[in-house]
């Protein structure tokens, strides 16, 4: 049962307003004045489209908002398309905006849509990304379809982008998620995703919610609590994932920080479930197949992002010597000494780095902010290589070498346990 | 005339096996005292390498970065040097009150004037460790952040932040047991001053493109074109 306190009086009346639901789409907010009105319309299109005859509630819980967010999601009027649409809804629309209370972060606003939807036992649950321009009705239906007809009771997303989008999530996320969880999941870190309200109420019941995991890397910690516990996981294709041009957005530093210390404190909570798990298997996808990547690749200049990589190396030797075996630290050195346009970073030498690194962090010895913080350059090192390597390759062969990857971490996992094992955290 | 000799001689040779036989213990209490201090403290430097040991000290201060300083300094093991640190802490104690038993004037009070010290050298001595904590963790972070940051000179930069502390803590540490108190805080003063006016100047004259970049980069102008670092990653 929903914590009380997680649900302020005047909420909890709006939501007996309500009543019981089918299904509930939640989006966290904070100032996305910009941006959060297409992404409501999107949503009760896709309930009118998709779900004219179930009951459907929209609950935007926001941190604090100064841009007027929360009025736009209050005060926001349908087209007349739209309203010609409504009309054939057979159910009440219902919408509510509301603060929450406790931790800033994603954390909190998504511990309140939980709470909320384990008091209207919804039986499906949506959550959205309040920055992105490019949802559609069809999202809510790829999200909340799989539970609802399918009993899913966690859906993560496929978007249709180029393989050398996203670096951190081909070069490190996914990899390390499919080898440790055993699971080929596309996006390990989507701000997007569909559950049951039984992996809602479950998650609800663990301790992670006060803790900096549930404020930065609750996304991944989602992921990783559905395909390590007793679950039906699917992946759903939403397709281009586009963000507003000129919203902010952290610079790599603090998002590196965010993604691998969440990823890593996660494998960390999770070790039990995914140590003794061998190979990997695909996830399903319910729905249309994902399409052909898009041709088109995103500006991102290899060479710039190697142009620091040797000097880095070199300032950080006595750090990186603490982490890496001094094999590892060798070969790192010997390709830092190469100039960036011949530069090449194996895959064998960018695993062991990783899981290198991921013991030290299980370790602790040093300050596990620190052990991610020295990650970065030698990320950049290998995303830049690989960038420079497959500049203008088909997205067919980019996808494959990819793969490849993938492969080379389950590969070397039965080392990964074994430095694992042989380290008691600090 | 003769007999006035032999008397006088006779009563230096009394008085000379009088002192004798009244300072003999003394000395003998001495050398007692000053052994079964070195057994003590020998006893408690295995006895403290042993717990420390136990608690995995050297691992505690390999993390926390106090090791390589050490060995940079060429100064022994963490664990090693705690138990030197406590062996003649102790001994020095027994020897001072040993010699206090021999009854020299000049010597009186030492052993008093000891035990008072004694809590001032922990403070300098913890003063000194605190220092050397934060001086190596915020080197390290400086390390980290300035290279993350593409700053020009990282390591030149986490050393003189490292160095900084240091320097004050040795400064703090000297000025607890009163060592030469006016001359190390002047000092201390002016080479503080010097290093943060050289810095002003140098930043202020040959730093001033550096500093609009990292301006620039930290306020970006509205409808600015990202640069290639700064797409998404995700």
């Amino acid at each position: 049962m929903a914590q009380p306190s997680l649900l302020p009086d005047e909420l909890v009346q709006e939501l007996m307003a309500v009543g019981q639901v089918d299904v509930l789409v939640g989006i966290p907010t904070l100032n996305n004045a910009a941006t959060i009105g297409s992404v409501v319309k999107a949503v009760h299109r896709g309930f009118a489209r998709y779900f004219p005859r179930e009951r459907t509630v929209l609950i935007n819980s926001d941190g604090g908002s100064e841009d007027g967010t929360r009025a736009i999601v209050r005060d926001l009027s349908m087209d007349d398309a739209d309203t010609l649409m409504l009309r054939h809804s057979l159910r009440t629309v219902h919408r509510i905006s509301t603060p929450y209370h406790g931790v800033p972060g994603k954390g909190s606003a998504l511990r309140q849509i939980f709470a909320a939807a384990d008091l209207l036992q919804a039986r499906a649950v949506a959550v959205l990304d309040p920055d992105v321009t490019t949802v559609t009705p069809e999202w809510i239906e790829a999200l909340i379809r799989p539970v609802s007809a399918h009993a899913c009771d966690f859906v993560s997303p496929v978007y249709v982008r180029h393989p050398l989008e996203g670096p951190l999530v081909s070069q490190l996320v996914r990899p390390l998620v499919r080898a440790a969880y055993g699971w080929q999941i596309a996006e390990p870190q989507a701000a997007e995703f569909g559950c049951s309200g039984r992996f809602a109420a479950n998650c609800l019941e663990q301790d992670v919610w006060d803790t900096g995991l549930a404020q930065f890397g609750i996304d991944l910690w989602l992921t990783g609590a559905a395909v390590a516990g007793d679950y039906r996981c699917c992946q759903a294709v939403l397709g281009q994932r586009t963000f507003a041009p000129g919203a902010s957005r952290p610079g790599i530093s603090e998002t590196f920080g965010q993604v691998v210390g969440s990823l890593f404190s996660c494998l960390e909570r999770q070790a039990p479930s995914w140590l003794e798990r061998e190979g990997s298997q695909p996830l399903p996808t319910v729905g249309p197949a994902p399409p052909p990547s898009p041709g088109e690749s995103p500006p991102i200049d290899g060479e710039r992002l190697l142009q620091s990589f040797g000097s880095d190396i070199r300032d950080l030797r006595s750090i990186l010597e603490t982490i890496l075996t001094p094999e590892t630290h060798a070969a790192l050195n010997a390709t830092a000494q190469i100039a960036p346009a011949e530069l090449r970073f194996p895959d064998e030498l960018w695993v062991a780095t990783v899981y290198q690194f991921l013991a030290a962090h299980h370790a602790g010895v040093m300050r596990r902010e620190h052990i991610t913080q020295a990650l970065l350059p030698l990320y950049l090192g290998r995303a830049g290589a690989f960038m420079l390597e497959h500049a203008g390759a088909a997205p067919a062969s980019i996808d494959a070498a990819l793969d490849e990857l993938c492969r080379e971490f389950e590969r070397a996992k039965p080392y990964l346990v074994q430095r694992w094992a042989r380290t008691q955290p600090r | 005339m003769a007999q006035m000799i032999a008397d006088a001689v006779s009563q230096a040779g009394a008085n000379f096996v009088d002192a004798i036989r009244t300072f003999l213990p003394r000395i003998l209490t001495t050398f007692s005292i000053i052994l079964a201090g070195w057994i003590i403290a020998v006893a408690l430097r295995t006895l403290v390498r042993w717990m420390l040991g136990w608690l995995r000290f050297n691992t505690v201060c390999d993390r926390l970065g106090i090791t390589p300083l050490l060995r940079a300094a060429d100064l022994p093991a963490p664990d090693v040097l705690a138990a030197a640190v406590v062996f003649w802490l102790v001994w020095i104690g027994f020897l001072l009150s040993g010699v206090d038993v021999l009854g020299f004037t000049v010597l009186q009070g030492l052993v008093a004037s000891f035990v008072l010290f004694i809590p001032r050298l922990l403070v300098a001595l913890g003063i000194m460790l605190v220092g050397l904590l934060a001086g190596n963790f915020l080197w390290r972070a400086t390390l980290l952040a300035a290279v993350n940051a593409h700053v020009s000179s990282p390591r030149v930069l986490a050393g003189a932040v490292r160095a900084l502390i240091l320097i004050l803590a040795g400064a703090m540490a000297l000025d607890q047991i009163a060592v030469a108190r006016t001359i190390v805080l002047t000092a201390f003063a002016i080479s503080f001053g010097a290093v943060m006016l050289g810095l002003a100047i140098a930043f202020g004259i040959g730093g001033g493109s550096v500093a609009r970049r990292v301006l620039e980069r930290q306020f970006p102008e509205k409808g600015s074109e990202p640069k290639p670092e700064e797409i998404s990653h995700l």
